[in-house]
């Protein structure tokens, strides 16, 4: 990014942030609304405890789990449907009805199989992150120059030698559309994922959970910080491994 | 001459293709024999089908009827036997200069050392060896097509198919890349198909012309054409060469009734 931006956007953070303690010094807002002061000093003594990470940690571990598995498995079926005919047959059905339904809606049913358990909240994250993946690398894999496919057959590359060397970096811009999607919904269904209670008594989503049951909101704001946190780390870090690989195309950035 | 295996034959070759309900014919039925060596030109008017046969010899559309053979040999799938060489630019984006011409001597399994020497050979034949660590992106159009030519002389195909490769050019690009082209065919003695709809092009390059017909198409003439070589672009002046020309013209304007109605 600019460095001019940069600047602007560390400093629009800063003044919002001098704004809120401001207001909330001067009590122009209700205590519950919380101030960058005590949320700051709560979030530090969380750190110093280790708790903070711990929680993270198990929240981390339920979103990349699920997010590898939607790299892998949306990827790989998203190709697959893509590229032969039958297969993307199969799945359209399945997917032009499931891709619509609010995945949160079947948390009951995965309940009811799973229990409160890790197992659950991977599934429901996903179910929610994997459509969005699944549909940009078919739509990636639809979008590749046939003269592309053709020069590769013409050349003597076999089925398998055009999938892997042709269709999957020629799709590559449009999968990577798709993940930062895919990536962005895993945070947000890992907070809901939480919602129904923690079997280790562990996660960010809990802690807001405890905090709302305790009245505590800057425990709350040092939840939601700190995912807003994770979620744009990870975000960057997506894109600078797309940088990394699609070097060659024009829509890098 | 007469007794030798011609590098391309087509026997009654067809083509049907079904729209709907509606059963359309494009190519009626075609039989030529392209000799080794020559460079062989299909003019016809556009929507006659010409780009479509040249895919159909290509492997790449099936056909419906008839045979293709490659110095004997029966074809139908696309092999490296037959080099195509398309009017879009079909080299990789995600792969520079050298590495996309490299790429299907990768695929056929020739080593490495080997590679190289060939995919530098045939970069210089094409004058774009300077050019060898750009990506595609970052060529011209003429370029990008003599890339595309080195790409596909370097895996060592029997015959050419070539299928308007210069018909996105400007018209100066286009009779510097005519002139390019023999030189470089010259030099690599390959026959070559070439399908065009550029009259000019056809004559200058061609030893022979084949005239198709409007939709379905079938052969309307064949016009042998013996300039000396190495032509330059002079040849364009002679009466001789604006006579044949003007017969094409006429044998394709005759067509243009029924290519109106066609579209494209």
């Amino acid at each position: 990014m600019d460095k001019r931006l940069q600047k602007i956007a560390a400093i629009e953070i800063v003044v919002l942030l001098a704004i809120w303690q401001a207001l909330a010094s001067l009590e122009w807002i209700p205590a519950y609304l919380s101030s960058p002061y005590v949320v700051g000093s709560e979030m530090w003594a969380l750190i110093v405890s280790g708790e903070l990470f711990t929680n993270a940690a198990s929240s981390l571990y339920r979103s990349l789990v699920s997010f590898l598995l939607v790299m892998v498995l949306g990827i790989v079926l998203g190709i697959a449907a893509g590229f032969f005919k039958p297969v993307g047959i199969f799945f359209q059905p399945i997917v032009d009805v499931l891709n619509p339904v609010p995945k949160i809606a079947l948390l009951p049913i995965l309940m009811v199989w799973f229990g409160i358990s890790d197992t659950t909240r991977i599934l429901l994250i996903f179910l929610t992150a994997f459509f969005p993946c699944f549909i940009a690398t078919k739509d990636g894999v639809h979008g590749v120059k046939q003269v592309f496919v053709w020069a590769a057959e013409n050349m003597g590359a076999s089925k398998f030698q055009i999938l892997w060397k042709v269709i999957l970096p020629a799709s590559l811009p449009k999968i990577f559309d798709g993940l930062r999607v895919s990536l962005g919904l895993t945070f947000v269904m890992m907070f809901s994922s939480e919602m129904i209670g923690s079997s280790n008594g562990l996660g960010l989503g809990f802690m807001i959970l405890l905090a709302d049951m305790a009245g505590r909101t800057d425990l709350m704001f040092v939840s939601v910080f700190f995912i807003a946190l994770l979620g744009f780390l990870f975000d960057r870090i997506l894109l600078a491994v797309r940088a990394r690989l699609l070097w060659w195309s024009e829509n890098r950035g | 001459m007469e007794n030798k295996t011609p590098a391309i034959e087509i026997e009654k070759l067809g083509k049907v293709y079904t729209r709907g309900k509606e059963e359309v014919t494009a190519i009626q039925e075609i039989s030529l024999k392209i000799p080794e060596g020559k460079f062989v030109s299909i003019v016809g008017p556009s929507g006659c089908g010409k780009s479509t046969f040249l895919h159909i010899v290509g492997g790449f559309i099936p056909k419906s009827s008839g045979k293709v053979r490659i110095r004997g040999k029966e074809v139908d799938k696309p092999g490296p036997d037959r080099g195509m060489m398309f009017q879009e630019s079909a080299l990789f984006p995600w792969k520079n200069v050298f590495d996309n011409v490299a790429w299907g001597l990768e695929i056929q399994g020739m080593e490495k050392s080997k590679r190289d020497e060939v995919v530098e050979h045939y970069l210089k034949l094409v004058n774009l060896w300077d050019f060898r660590k750009n990506l595609p992106s970052e060529l011209s159009g003429g370029m990008k097509q003599r890339i595309s030519l080195a790409r596909v002389l370097a895996f060592n195909p029997d015959v050419l198919l070539m299928d308007e490769p210069f018909g996105a050019l400007d018209a100066q690009t286009r009779e510097k890349m005519q002139v390019e082209l023999q030189r470089i065919w010259q030099e690599s003695n390959k026959s070559v198909m070439f399908v065009t709809h550029d009259i000019d092009e056809a004559v200058f390059l061609s030893d022979i012309v084949v005239v198709f017909s409007g939709r379905p198409a079938v052969v309307k003439e064949i016009i042998e054409i013996d300039f000396q070589r190495p032509r330059t672009l002079d040849v364009h002046k002679t009466q001789e060469f604006m006579d044949i020309r003007n017969h094409i013209w006429d044998l394709l304007h005759q067509e243009q009734g029924t290519s109106d109605e066609e579209g494209m």
